[in-house]
């Protein structure tokens, strides 16, 4: 693993901010997040991790257009950097691997 | 096209959101808000919607998302680091004045916070009600011709008639309140026994009110005549649940109303912040048809409440009711004003028909008093934060010549304060938790501290401003010193002159609180022992419970051939306050004009000689005459306002029936001192409720014995409870006793925190002049010589304490006293006494001190130099 770590969280935004491509700001991380999640997060926690990646060279972000439904404020539109791409893969591989290496049956725990 | 403002977010959320979120990141987090923001409002409502705002801002709050220090200002860590270890230094080093200021500051905060919790229960009281803003109570003015009295007795047919004659008027209700009769009556279910208050309410009562039915319907539980509905604790008692009760029937002895009834309904007991408690509902109309002199709209009893309907304009609906009475019998000269019902209890005195103070002056002074004692433990602080600048003048001088701000400094020196303030309330909320049990013994109530947020707010918030106040002075005054002055060590220290003031002000507090103690206990002595006019020293009252009642005459004769027993008598009015009253009263020669109101006591035989009433003419009632109910005795008063001449034998008039007069007692108090005695006449009365026996005194407890056994054979069943009828009296005094018991301590309180003051202030001056005494005393100056030059500042600041609280004092004592028609006059000596307490008080302070610097031994001082 790399030295700059990637939280779960963390990781659950940088995938959505990914998912969400051109429209990746924060209302609607916030929005994609919690359909998939089926829980309510905070502008806060949401804001933080994008702020965190961005430190960490996960996330660049851009100014985006102004709506009036934010009060004539602009968004932000975040994208991942190649270098988020290589870890989020790097960390898919990890864990694909790691499921392969638990020993038989692994069919009775799926339903967990 | 219309243009509908739509709602925005609150606005100081996103103030503090501008002030703390990074810059950089300002504009998309605002937007990102404004956005939620949309979108809950199409999912709550606009309030929700906003308070999910506030919770939103408040998460952002964090390290990621705020703005960092810039610049000097992150000098800020360090220099609150180097400020904190500061203050636990100072505190450290002068263990003495922290002590003081910790001990001032505690017991000066737990004192607020305890009249806090009083007086925040204070108004909580009767607010409950679902209705509270629009409901009132019918207040009835009857004007006599020398003056209105204001009661609370109306017309039975009010309430119904009000409700269809005037269109604002919503809902009301007349109710007889459980005070109607001072006796209990007794709720049965086949071997259970219970005495119970109770109340009778018309059928609206419960939609009025807010009283919570927990079975039963609210508009129909008062509609049966011999309905009734109990209290959720009565059910307990007598059924153990309170479930499936309705329809269940009860026995209820209590005169005319005794029979069997059915209950129709459960509530749940009125809550403690509740004045009115009662155990039982009847059905109003009930009492109407045992009472029916009460279908005429001359005749007053129950109390009437109403609901106005909602936006209704007071004044209109006033200016309707005042004449409403005339609108049905035409003479009347009563009026009728409406006051808000939860008003009452704080303001529940009338003057001259109109609302006039009452329970609110209590809070009031206790409040003024709690921060009377804040401000005194403040000017300790103050004073010895101040008196000890020199020390830290260096460290001032220092800091300033490397460049810090005076503002700087300024809230370093709040910050001391608030700190300590701090350090306070922890120890002031212990004591308060120790102390809650007894203070909830003097004031009666069962206070607990609640966390819930608008006391904790009110309680930081009073700490907060106690720490900024007593840091304010000091923090300016040790901020302003020139750095080159100090570290050349010229300057002039001042300040001693405020400081001086401040311990004026902090004695001149604690003389008029000493003085206040002394009127308030002189008058309580003075209430106690005045002669009233009657006798009411070992006489024991019970209620004529059950079969004793029926059987009165055999029992009174029976109680008189106990030995140690001097009289017994059967009463229905006490000496208390509790008679009855009419202005109807006819007599020969009498001015048609003239409307007098007579209080109306009844009585059975011997009641007169039983409290040693003392009779000026005439006879009292006798079982030797006959038809003795056609006659009448008044008070002395009575005759003097009716200006009857030999009033024997003459004949008055009223309640359709002519009375012959018999007899004219002296004046006594049947009301409470704050009155005068007014008019008033004894009837004898039939089915009265209520026996007194007057017992020889040493024989006390066997007659009592004898007394409980006489009761036991007439009613097996039930308790004998007896008062003292001078307890009674007591009682009636008890808010004044309750001041006395609590202006004791909390004067205690002022001085023990005013002295801790002075001493923190004599151990400093004397230790700073500990080389000049030293000297002195080489010299051969005498230890006393020494004292008195140290305690001679004191004691004149002291003796002008006393010239400035005395005339404040004698005003406040004055004003005070005013309220009792009966009262001490105020003697010279009590002003005496408190200056002297004081300024013993005082000097025994700074004597410990004075005599410890006087006896040094000069080597130990001098030997550095």
């Amino acid at each position: 693993m790399k030295k700059t770590k990637l939280g779960e969280f963390e990781e659950l935004v940088l995938l959505t901010v990914a998912v969400l491509a051109e429209e990746a700001y924060g209302v609607e991380i916030k929005r994609e997040l919690e359909s998939r999640l089926k829980e309510t997060l905070s502008v806060g926690s949401i804001q933080s991790a994008l702020k965190r990646m961005e430190e960490k060279g996960f996330l660049t972000s851009e100014f985006g257009e102004a709506t009036s439904k934010r009060g004539g404020k602009r968004k932000r539109i975040y994208s991942a950097t190649p270098y988020a791409h290589r870890v989020l893969t790097e960390m898919k591989d990890i864990r694909s691997q790691l499921w392969e290496a638990i020993p038989q049956p692994i069919t009775s725990f799926q339903a967990v | 096209m219309k243009k509908t403002l739509s709602p925005v977010p609150p606005k100081w959320p996103l103030s503090l959101l501008r002030l703390f979120i990074k810059k950089d990141y300002l504009e998309e987090i605002e937007g990102d808000m404004e956005e939620v923001f949309r979108d809950n409002l199409e999912l709550f409502s606009v309030k929700k919607a906003q308070r999910k705002y506030v919770w939103e801002v408040i998460r952002l709050l964090r390290p990621a998302l705020t703005r960092k220090l810039s610049g000097t200002q992150r000098l800020n860590n360090g220099m609150i680091r180097h400020n904190l270890l500061l203050t636990v230094r100072n505190f450290m080093r002068y263990k003495n004045s922290f002590f003081i200021n910790l001990t001032g500051l505690s017991t000066g905060l737990a004192c607020a916070f305890l009249i806090l919790l009083w007086v925040q229960d204070e108004l909580r009281i009767d607010k409950f009600h679902e209705k509270d803003d629009r409901l009132y109570q019918v207040m009835h003015n009857l004007n006599h011709t020398e003056k209105v009295m204001t009661i609370t007795s109306t017309p039975a047919k009010l309430a119904s008639a009000m409700a269809a004659e005037i269109p604002e008027v919503e809902l009301a209700a007349s109710v007889i309140p459980t005070g109607w009769s001072s006796d209990n009556g007794i709720l049965s279910i086949g071997d259970k026994v219970i005495k119970a208050k109770e109340q009778y309410a018309s059928e609206d009562y419960f939609n009025v009110f807010s009283f919570k039915l927990l079975d039963g319907d609210k508009s129909t539980v008062l509609s049966q005549k011999n309905g009734i509905a109990i209290s959720d604790e009565l059910a307990l008692k007598l059924f153990d649940t309170t479930d499936d009760l309705v329809g269940k029937s009860l026995e209820w002895k209590k005169g005319e109303f005794s029979g069997q009834y059915q209950i129709t309904g459960v509530f749940e007991k009125p809550p403690k912040v509740s004045s009115s408690q009662f155990d039982l509902v009847f059905q109003f109309q009930l009492f109407v048809d045992n009472n029916t002199y009460l279908e005429q709209w001359w005749n007053s009893d129950p109390s009437t409440y109403v609901i106005l309907k909602e936006g209704t304009d007071l004044a209109a609906v006033n200016s309707k009711v005042e004449k409403f009475i005339q609108t049905k019998i035409e003479r009347s000269s009563s009026t009728l004003f409406m006051h808000k019902y939860s008003d009452r209890y704080l303001n529940g005195q009338y003057e001259n028909g109109k609302v006039a103070g009452g329970r609110i002056q209590y809070v009031r002074l206790f409040s003024m008093i709690a921060i009377l004692i804040l401000t005194i433990a403040c000017i300790n602080f103050m004073n010895l934060s101040t008196a000890r600048a020199s020390r830290r003048f260096k460290e001032i001088g220092v800091k300033k010549a490397i460049g810090v701000g005076r503002r700087a400094l300024i809230a370093q020196y709040l910050g001391e304060s608030v700190l300590l303030s701090f350090a306070s309330l922890l120890v002031a909320v212990l004591i308060t938790v120790f102390f809650l049990p007894t203070f909830n013994q003097i004031v009666e109530k069962s206070l607990s501290i609640q966390f819930q947020y608008e006391f904790v707010i009110a309680v930081l918030l009073i700490t907060l401003i106690t720490g900024l106040v007593s840091g304010m002075y000091p923090a300016f005054y040790l901020s302003k010193f020139k750095a080159v002055n100090i570290l050349k060590g010229a300057f002039d220290l001042g300040g001693s002159g405020s400081r001086k003031g401040l311990v004026v002000f902090q004695f001149s507090v604690s003389i008029m609180l000493i003085i206040s103690v002394v009127v308030i206990y002189k008058q309580l002595e003075f209430i106690q022992s005045k002669n009233l006019g009657y006798d009411r020293d070992n006489i024991i009252i019970f209620n004529n419970d059950g079969e004793l009642g029926e059987n009165l005459e055999t029992f009174l004769a029976r109680a008189k051939d106990v030995p140690g027993v001097i009289n017994a008598a059967a009463f229905g009015h006490d000496l208390m306050g509790d008679h009855g009253g009419t202005s109807g009263l006819r007599w020969e020669g009498k001015d048609p004009e003239v409307r007098i109101g007579f209080g109306n006591l009844e009585v059975g035989y011997d009641f007169i000689e039983t409290v040693s009433i003392q009779m000026l003419e005439g006879r009292t009632y006798s079982r030797d005459f006959q038809a003795e109910q056609s006659k009448i005795i008044f008070n002395k008063a009575a005759i003097d306002a009716m200006g009857l001449s030999d009033p024997i034998g003459k004949k008055v008039s009223f309640w359709g029936r002519e009375r012959q007069i018999i007899g004219v007692s002296t004046n006594f108090h049947y009301e409470s001192l704050y009155k005068d005695v007014e008019p008033c006449f004894f009837l004898l009365g039939s089915g009265l409720s209520k026996t007194m026996v007057k017992i020889r005194s040493g024989t006390e407890s066997a007659s009592i014995d004898a007394i409980h056994n006489l009761y036991k054979e007439f009613n097996e069943d039930l308790p004998f409870e007896y008062n003292f009828l001078d307890d009674d009296y007591q009682a009636m005094y008890n808010s004044e006793q309750q001041i006395a018991t609590l202006s004791k301590y909390f004067c205690g309180i002022t001085i023990l925190i005013s002295c801790l003051g002075l001493f923190g202030l004599v151990a400093f001056t004397s230790e700073r002049r500990l080389k000049e005494i030293g000297i002195r005393k080489i010299l051969g100056s005498g230890s006393f010589r020494i004292v008195y030059m140290l305690s001679s500042d004191f004691t004149k600041m002291v003796l002008l304490a006393i010239f400035i609280a005395l005339p404040l004092s004698y005003f406040l004592a004055r004003f005070w006293l005013d309220g009792f028609v009966y009262r001490i006059s105020l003697e010279w000596w009590f002003f005496v006494l408190a200056g002297f307490i004081a300024l013993v008080i005082a000097w025994m302070t700074v004597g410990i001190q004075t005599f410890k610097a006087a006896n040094i031994n000069p080597v130990q001082c001098l030997r550095d130099e």
